[in-house]
């Protein structure tokens, strides 16, 4: 199982229970044990979990605090589950536990004040000097304790494991959780990252840049045809695809194609029979990065019949620069589209990735 | 299997010292509370964060006996033994106890040296349960304690009942039918479990590695809260040794023996439920500790109940509690994978060394 593919936020599953965004966070008291107050924070302790995705608002307005909870707090946000995060000073010691935001702090020329990342991030360089905090399997309480933070960024949708961030909570750091569910969440989220590392100018500035290229994409195959494109996370042992209304999805489309996508908003993989009767024209294979090579896919037994394979319209993208949703967006886009539509007057992004399917 | 035959049975090719060990349970019973003493010590001590022995031993005397220490530590440290370390400590050694109890309870029931504390389908049931709570929009904030906790706990206790009651256990009738059931029923969860996990999501990973098991976010309000339910049911067990022991010749001779085999039968496997409930509720499913244990304290003993379950309590909770030190130490491995593979080669070994007279 590789790391990076659980960045691609593509769970629409907590979408349409956006109702509730009261958080009250029971505080880990050890002096409440008795049954009756347990009873009681049962009853009360219930919160529906907000959605990862509010479009509208580019960013959430900080609240300004003088409230009775948090006297001398620097900054108040909402992070994206709605949970309100107050942080008592500027932060000098960050942590990030998502590689999205590892990149994007380094983005915001925030870089010298990261502490420490998860063992999977891999960009810019500098990154991969600090200590890892976090692995695939959760959170090294432990030693996030010991590097003594005073933010810690985390990624929604369990990219973070819910508990770990309630462990981080008890223990009372404040965590910002974040999850885009499309790339105009990925914007908000640059803003709400930069708004708690006091560098909102320049997440302001990466926004621009990233808007600048959305643009640019979306001139450039305003005209053209919109082919049906299948953008294949992986092969083996299931085929697995972009479900509707992801992440991956939303990027097919916002790049001029016409997404293929699984039966489900939770169904991940999808049936070569299914591949072949809605009949791709385009192949992206977004995990080239692993060692899929076009050619290996027109010899698959049985996909000779889809248009994409007969035509030849096999095509190999970055996928770390198109799935997560950090400040490289922009250039995932651009080499998504590239991909869709070779012709297309696009700048090629600046990092296609090096050596696409080396493995074969 | 017989303990009656067995009894009579003369231990042939017995190491002397483990035949003087047989005759000294109180040399073991220290020999093992030392093992917990210094189990203790090197689960506080030691981590993936160093921390000084002598900072470790400050705090405590502080923290726990209000000694006048000056405080020299960073408050990280602090943070890492009272609210990280101790707890997990307590917890690891706590759910040793349980499993190695139940599973003594449960091999002794049934007659069958392959029985563990999952033999009725709890483990399946609890793994249904978590994987439910996690796939449920709605999240329960109780002082550590999640949606998983109590849906693991309802379901490991409600597969119980369902086998109970469709195996007609309360009548005097064939052990066999109970272990088919417990089978057949643990087989329809798992299907249902798998149905679950293939349908999860982003939830799949958290399932994943609920089923490995893990202590890294043992807390205090869990330790609070599933001390006193692990600790009645375990005392109802040891209460029950004499009644065990009846119930070991087998059903008819226990009632001749004046025990009332339904009432005890209910009341160990009830308990012995009960206790692997909340066992697994909190720490996600451990394999091997409750069928081990047992049997190699056993080796030592002998099939008596009386000397069986308080041993089997001691070193469980040693053995788990340096089980999940192992884990911890490289990062944070599942501590189920470290029961396994310590566990089942070391008694390989002794089934080897010391086949002979060996008896349930």
């Amino acid at each position: 199982m590789r790391p990076d593919r659980f960045e691609a936020p593509s769970d629409a599953s907590v979408k349409g229970f956006s109702r509730a965004r009261t958080t009250h966070r029971t505080q880990s008291a050890r002096a409440a044990l008795a049954p009756a107050a347990l009873f009681l924070a049962l009853v009360t302790g219930c919160q529906l979990q907000p959605p990862a995705a509010t479009p509208s608002p580019r960013a959430p307005e900080p609240t300004p605090l003088p409230t009775a909870a948090s006297p001398a707090a620097w900054l108040t946000l909402t992070d994206d589950e709605g949970t309100t995060v107050t942080l008592a000073e500027e932060p000098e010691r960050v942590i990030s536990l998502t590689p999205a935001t590892t990149e994007l702090l380094f983005a915001l020329d925030q870089g010298g004040k990261l502490v420490g990342r998860t063992d999977f991030d891999d960009y810019p360089p500098d990154a991969t000097e600090l200590p890892a905090v976090a692995t695939f399997t959760g959170v090294l309480i432990e030693k996030v304790i010991d590097l003594e933070p005073d933010l810690v960024i985390a990624g929604g949708n369990n990219f973070t494991a819910a508990g770990d961030v309630a462990r981080l909570r008890e223990l009372g750091l404040p965590v910002l959780v974040v999850y885009a569910a499309d790339l105009a969440g990925v914007l908000d989220d640059i803003l709400l990252v930069g708004r708690a590392v006091d560098a909102e100018a320049e997440a302001g500035q990466i926004v621009g840049q990233i808007d600048d290229r959305i643009a640019e994409v979306g001139a450039a195959i305003e005209r053209l045809e919109h082919p049906r494109v299948f953008y294949e996370l992986g092969f083996e042992p299931e085929i697995y695809g972009p479900a509707p209304g992801s992440f991956v999805a939303d990027m097919v489309v916002l790049a001029g194609g016409e997404p293929v996508t699984t039966s489900d908003p939770v169904v991940f993989s999808i049936s070569l029979e299914q591949l072949v009767s809605q009949d791709p024209q385009v192949i992206v294979l977004g995990d080239a990065a692993y060692g899929t090579c076009p050619e290996a896919v027109a010899q698959r037994p049985g996909w000779d019949s889809i248009t994409a394979v007969a035509e030849g319209h096999i095509r190999p993208v970055n996928d770390i620069i198109v799935t997560r949703p950090g400040p490289r967006i922009g250039e995932g886009l651009a080499a998504l589209a590239l991909a869709i539509h070779p012709g297309a007057q696009i700048d090629p992004p600046d990092d296609a990735g090096g050596e696409l399917c080396a493995g074969e | 299997m017989n303990a009656g035959v067995a009894a009579t049975r003369p231990a042939v090719a017995r190491p002397a010292w483990l035949e003087s060990m047989r005759h000294r349970p109180l040399v073991l019973g220290l020999a093992g509370l030392g093992l917990v003493g210094i189990v203790f010590v090197a689960g506080i001590t030691l981590g993936n964060v160093p921390v000084a022995v002598s900072d470790t031993i400050a705090i405590l005397a502080h923290r726990l006996l209000g000694w006048p220490v000056e405080v020299t530590w960073a408050a990280s440290a602090e943070t890492i033994v009272m609210e990280l370390r101790l707890p997990r400590v307590l917890m690891a050694m706590t759910v040793g106890v349980a499993l190695a109890l139940a599973g003594a309870t449960f091999q002794g029931l049934l007659r069958n040296p392959l029985a563990d504390p999952y033999v009725l389908g709890t483990a399946s049931g609890a793994a249904l349960g978590a994987a439910i709570a996690l796939m449920l929009p709605i999240q329960v904030a109780l002082l550590g304690f999640g949606l998983l906790h109590l849906f693991a706990f309802g379901g490991a206790l409600a597969a119980v009942a369902v086998v109970y009651r469709l195996s007609r256990l309360g009548a005097l009738n064939s052990l066999t039918s109970v272990l088919l059931t417990g089978y057949a029923v643990g087989s329809l969860l798992a299907a249902g479990l798998a149905m679950t996990m293939y349908l999860a999501g982003s939830n799949l990973r958290q399932i994943f590695f609920y089923l490995l098991g893990s202590f890294s976010l043992a807390s205090w309000p869990q330790v609070a809260i599933g001390v006193p339910i692990i600790a009645l049911g375990c005392a109802v067990i040891l209460s029950r040794a004499r009644s065990l022991n009846g119930l070991l010749l087998g059903e008819e001779t226990a009632a001749h023996l004046g025990i009332d085999v339904r009432r005890e039968r209910l009341l160990l496997l009830g308990a012995a439920s009960l206790v692997t409930a909340a066992a697994v509720a909190m720490s996600g499913l451990i394999g091997f500790v409750g069928l081990v244990v047992p049997h190699l304290v056993r080796l030592v003993v002998g099939p008596n109940a009386r000397l069986l379950l308080p041993l089997a309590a001691i070193y469980g909770a040693a053995f788990l509690a340096l089980a999940d030190l192992a884990a911890r130490m490289p990062g944070e491995l599942p501590v189920g994978v470290v029961t396994a593979v310590v566990g089942a080669p070391f008694f390989l070994y002794l089934l080897r060394r010391f086949r002979a007279g060996y008896e349930l």
